[in-house]
């Protein structure tokens, strides 16, 4: 399996480390008040922590290009081919101005 | 307290005596020296600063910042491309001079600065045979069409990270790449190098300055 980053062009997977499902998305909460938070929010936090899919098909990932550039990859993939349909730098890469955004900040 | 001054001295010391290697052949495959007395510093534009940044390198440097994986050479500086919005400068070692000196001040909150000297150890390859040898260490299409002088490429070989980038060619027409490795992997990569050399035939020739040509 390859991967073209968009920064390296295309590079053979040893180089790249895989980090999984780039759906889960952080809980809009502050951190702080999981423990006597509102009902359902400690167990959404559990889910965005340990629960994963696992899928057989098309899947979202992260991959990080640590052999390379150093730089934080969003791909499209297909877990049963290995056939990746997208690869995009995922947010907040190198100096561009938008940070990474995530649902949660803690305040 | 006594004051010690220490003596800067490569881990390659040992490694890059003047010597031929491997097959007794007319012609050397491969040409190996290591690079000394250099300055490295790693420029990491910050966040919404990559123009100014360029800017100021193209002020300091008198050459274009690499906003992708390239190689450019200033009048004593050479510029190659690491990552996104980030490079490193490469020159000469002033003696008695820090690598930053006189850098702070126009890179001032436009890039973060590190200085990488004594963390890199940089070694040479030529020869009419480099790019079979590198074949079995790097797995980047080295043809001249797609790595043409002044490509530049952060990878790696061995499973460590290095920058690698095509210098102008030897006087022989041989490619000439450049490998910066970590120091405290240069003994282990360069006798990588020396094992897969082997069989062109080596010649290790004496360690040089940025500037100057390698030559036996
Ligand atoms: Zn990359």
């Amino acid at each position: 399996m390859r991967i073209a980053c968009p920064f390296c062009g295309e590079r053979e997977n040893g180089e790249f480390t895989y980090l999984g499902d780039a759906k889960p998305q952080r809980p809009a909460m502050v951190a702080l008040e999981v423990a006597g938070g509102a009902a359902g929010e400690a167990e959404a936090f559990y889910d965005y922590v340990y629960l994963r899919d696992n899928v057989a098909g098309e899947m979202d990932e992260y991959w990080y290009h640590g052999g390379g550039c150093r730089s934080w990859l969003r791909l499209t993939r297909n877990t049963a081919t290995h056939e990746i349909t997208s690869v995009e730098a995922a947010p907040g890469t190198g100096a561009s101005s938008s940070p990474a955004s995530t649902a949660g900040t803690i305040s | 307290m006594a004051d010690f001054t220490w003596t800067a001295t490569s881990p390659l010391q040992h490694a890059t005596r003047p010597r031929r290697h491997g097959a007794a052949v007319q012609q050397s495959g491969i040409v190996l020296s290591e690079v000394l007395d250099f300055s490295l510093v790693l420029i990491l534009a910050r966040r919404g600063q990559w123009s100014a940044t360029a800017k100021a390198a193209k002020e300091f440097f008198g050459a274009e910042a690499p906003a992708k994986p390239l190689a450019v050479r200033g009048k004593t500086t050479t510029l190659f491309w690491s990552g996104a919005d980030q490079f490193y400068a490469l020159f000469p070692r002033v003696p008695a001079a820090q690598p930053l000196d006189g850098m702070r001040e126009p890179f001032a909150a436009k890039a973060s600065l590190s200085d990488q000297s004594d963390g890199r150890c940089l070694i040479q390859i030529s020869g009419p045979k480099v790019r079979a040898m590198l074949a079995k260490l790097s797995s980047l299409d080295l043809d001249g069409s797609v790595f043409p002088v002044g490509a530049a490429a952060a990878t790696s070989i061995d499973h460590s990270g290095v920058n690698l980038w095509r210098d102008t060619d030897a006087a022989d027409g041989s490619p000439v790449y450049n490998v910066l490795v970590f120091t405290s992997f240069a003994d282990s990569i360069w006798h990588t190098i020396l094992d897969s050399s082997a069989e062109y035939g080596v010649e290790v020739v004496r360690p040089h300055a940025l500037d100057e040509k390698p030559s036996s």
